[in-house]
């Protein structure tokens, strides 16, 4: 699996979380996930997920004058951004814990069984 | 407003073909504008930075524009508006044309066609113009697929004419003073929908079809001569309009 298809669903939660901490505008947006180690989404990716969190009513938008060139689309969250952002900080911690319980536990085993092997 | 952002060629075209791939998907026009600018925006920075396009877009743009597509919500009213104005339209242009020549009387086959016509061409040509927006074709290539579907409702018109004439269908007529009132009616409609509408074109198609043909008619010129003179003046002038009006557009946008 891709990592561009592990995250699909998780990036709605980064976008959540930037713009929880500060209004922010599309590229600044795109540019934030890249500092955290997102390299490899195309950065267009952002967009199509804005809209549909604006329809769903979790984020909204301003347009503002930037100092130079045109007005820039300015994101904040809503209460409902918010709460779905706790949300999400949860199915997150438990997904997270529950992953990385499999992968120890089971490739664990298998290098322990490998060892073994190698012991032999 | 000041939007002058400048891009390079590969992002102007990816630009220009999206607002046709949501335009003629059907989307609203102020949402496709406000998603433009947005994109227009994160282009021209990741530009100044040196990114190239397909860090943004990614590798295909139709899949690109597709999932952009996809969370917008289809614009019905702005549709019907759309199919009421072509629909109402094409009978408008008929019944203009005719009543110039005297008392209206159509067969239900006329009636029907000229709606099964109307359809086609409607959605043709949004298929038409979302099919080209995805493709990376040269201009004579995108002609190419153009030039069929504007030259197919003639084509239908002219084969419902000879099947008219061949095949019975009951006939409805209208009287003298119906007609005129039918007429009146009709003119009524052009103007209001286009005040409605905001725009000339049913007007300037409405002239250029039935003006030609009925003042072609008082001079003494063969009726074959006619018929061509009244066709090239008709997709002439209407052709021209519309090539104006896209200037005109781009030039706005």
């Amino acid at each position: 699996m891709s990592t561009t298809q592990m995250l699909k669903g998780i990036l709605d939660g980064c976008l959540l979380a930037i713009i929880k901490n500060k209004e922010v505008y599309g590229y600044e947006l795109a540019d934030k996930l890249e500092s955290y180690g997102f390299h490899s989404f195309s950065e267009g990716t952002i967009y199509p997920l804005l809209l549909r969190m604006q329809k769903e009513e979790l984020v909204t938008s301003t347009l503002k004058k930037s100092t130079a060139g045109p007005r820039r689309k300015y994101y904040s969250l809503t209460a409902k951004g918010e709460k779905e952002l706790e949300m999400f900080i949860k199915r997150w911690g438990d997904l997270q814990t529950n992953v990385n319980n499999v992968v120890y536990h089971e490739s664990g085993t298998n290098l322990r069984k490998g060892d073994e092997t190698i012991e032999k | 407003m000041k939007n002058e952002i400048k891009l390079s060629e590969q992002s102007k075209t990816f630009i220009e073909n999206l607002r046709v791939y949501l335009f003629s998907s059907g989307k609203n026009s102020d949402e496709i504008e406000e998603i433009i600018q947005e994109l227009e925006n994160h282009l021209h920075e990741a530009e100044k930075r040196g990114k190239p396009i397909e860090k943004i877009i990614g590798k295909s743009p139709k899949e690109y524009m597709e999932t952009i597509s996809n969370e917008m919500a289809i614009d019905y009213r702005n549709w019907f508006k759309y199919i009421f104005l072509i629909i109402i339209g094409s009978f408008s242009i008929t019944i203009i044309r005719d009543v110039l020549e005297g008392e209206l009387s159509y067969s239900i086959l006329e009636i029907i066609g000229n709606l099964v016509i109307t359809a086609i061409f409607f959605f043709s040509v949004l298929k038409g113009f979302k099919y080209i927006s995805t493709m990376k074709q040269s201009n004579w290539k995108q002609i190419g697929i153009l030039l069929p579907i504007v030259m197919l409702p003639g084509a239908l018109f002219f084969g419902l004419i000879f099947l008219n004439r061949t095949v019975d269908t009951p006939i409805i007529n209208f009287g003298n003073t119906a007609s005129v009132i039918i007429g009146i009616i009709t003119v009524l409609f052009i103007i209001g929908m286009s005040l409605w509408a905001k725009t000339w074109i049913l007007i300037v198609v409405v002239a250029f079809i039935s003006l030609p043909g009925y003042l072609l008619s008082q001079t003494s010129l063969p009726y074959e001569t006619q018929l061509i003179l009244e066709s090239v003046i008709m997709f002439g002038g209407i052709g021209i309009y519309l090539l104006i009006v896209t200037l005109l557009e781009k030039k706005k946008a």
